[in-house]
């Protein structure tokens, strides 16, 4: 007799747990990593409203800043990442991507040559339920235009050259050459910030050899 | 330490082997020690007497659902590798009545069949023998079979996909009919017990 009261105890217990676990199912959800839901029209909206991406010249202020939790993610092949990347810059694969461990108060940034992958990426990331993502909007090819070798036309606006004046410093700190006045004889801009020594994190030389061949390929 | 430790499609190597050996061993000493060796048991099932295979066969899938559930929801399991066996509407409706018959005349499955041999139960070693004896006819007949093996497939279902609702929602469903159905079990046994005696 409490033999038999003690095993329909253990069923009882046992029950319990199941009904635990099942409801505890119900208020976890499914952010599984392998084929999460994708709530479709949330990511149309942020895609819409720009919300996915940033562009290089704010991703410089970021690194430079040193935005808390900021992760940069070169989402190219090893040997180019090894050629050059980005400051900070880790590397990871895209099928990586769908696996890594990222903690929710981080911030995302997705790079790629063009912006396709990293714009992929983004998705990837978004459909595990990953918020904080961005993707460089136009790559590599956007950060040496942008960051490293920005260009003020030589006929422009006040609102401009203000404009340009916060980016040439940006510029200056990744190492970069700032010019005004368009394409032929580009000239420096005359400001003595300018005589600063150069900040960038990789080496300048296989750098600057490196950015030429983004730029020949061109994205 | 990722799950499932046996990939499938990798093979089955050495080590596959060996974790299905351990796995094998420990299935059949639990099914031992429930009293499953036994084909009075599983009459029993079918005669309304004794509703343990139900609950058995329940546990089970409420054990292995839970499971799989948590363990992707942790990051622990590639769910996406979980082999879920194509269904093939007609072929397995009439295998599976087959299997019913069989069941039913042998009063062992053949997890049980093996169980009950290796305790030396003779009903166990000529259900074992019947069964390698069906498996070689059936091999040897498939030419034969091929085309109905292979007729009306369904790809793989899940209930998530059929029913069209979260993984989540489907395992507490799941989970919820189960603890009903022991539950009227039990009651079924106790007046069952109570009443006949017969």
């Amino acid at each position: 007799m409490s033999a038999s009261s003690s095993g329909s105890r253990t069923h009882r217990l046992l029950a319990g747990a199941a009904a635990v676990l099942a409801i505890g199912a119900l208020a976890a959800g499914d952010r599984t990593t392998a084929g999460g839901r994708v709530d479709v029209d949330a990511l149309a909206r942020a895609v819409e409203a720009e919300q996915d991406h940033v562009t290089a010249v704010e991703l410089a202020a970021w690194i430079r800043d040193r935005k808390p939790g900021l992760r940069v993610v070169d989402v190219r092949v090893a040997a180019d990442y090894a050629e050059f990347h980005l400051p900070t810059a880790e590397n990871l694969s895209l099928t990586g991507l769908t696996r890594a461990a990222i903690r929710p108060d981080e911030t995302v940034v997705l790079y790629s040559e063009g912006g396709t992958h990293a714009a992929q990426g983004w998705f990837f990331l978004r459909a595990r339920g990953i918020e904080h993502v961005y993707f460089l909007r136009g790559g590599l090819y956007e950060w040496m235009t942008e960051v490293v070798n920005p260009t003020l036309p030589a006929d422009a606006s006040p609102a401009q050259r203000a404009e340009f004046a916060r980016t040439a410093e940006l510029s200056r700190y990744f190492g970069g050459v700032p010019r005004i006045g368009g394409g032929s004889g580009p000239t420096r801009v005359d400001d003595p910030a300018a005589k600063l020594p150069r900040r960038a994190s990789d080496g300048d030389g296989a750098g600057a050899a490196a950015v030429q061949r983004v730029r020949q390929r061109g994205c | 330490m990722i799950f499932p430790l046996i990939d499938a499609e990798a093979g089955a190597g050495g080590a596959g082997l060996g974790v299905a050996l351990v796995l094998g061993v420990a299935f059949g000493f639990a099914l031992e020690r429930a009293g499953l060796g036994s084909a009075r048991k599983l009459a029993g099932q079918f005669y309304g007497r004794d509703l343990t295979v139900l609950k058995v066969m329940f546990s089970a899938i409420v054990t292995a659902a839970l499971g799989v559930f948590w363990l992707s929801r942790l990051g622990l399991l590639d769910a996406s590798r979980v082999y879920v066996p194509p269904t093939y509407l007609l072929p397995q409706a009439v295998g599976g009545a087959v299997f019913g018959v069989g069941l039913v005349a042998a009063g062992l499955c053949p997890g049980t069949s093996c169980v009950a041999a290796a305790t030396g139960r003779r009903d166990g070693l000529a259900v074992v023998g019947g069964m390698l004896l069906g498996v070689l006819l059936f091999a040897e007949a498939f030419p034969l079979l091929a085309s109905f093996y292979d007729s009306t497939p369904r790809g793989t279902l899940t209930f998530p996909n059929l029913l069209q609702v979260s993984p989540a929602v489907a395992t507490a469903a799941l989970v919820a009919m189960a603890l009903g159905m022991s539950a009227g079990a039990e009651r079924w046994e106790r007046r069952a017990g109570a009443g006949g005696g017969s």
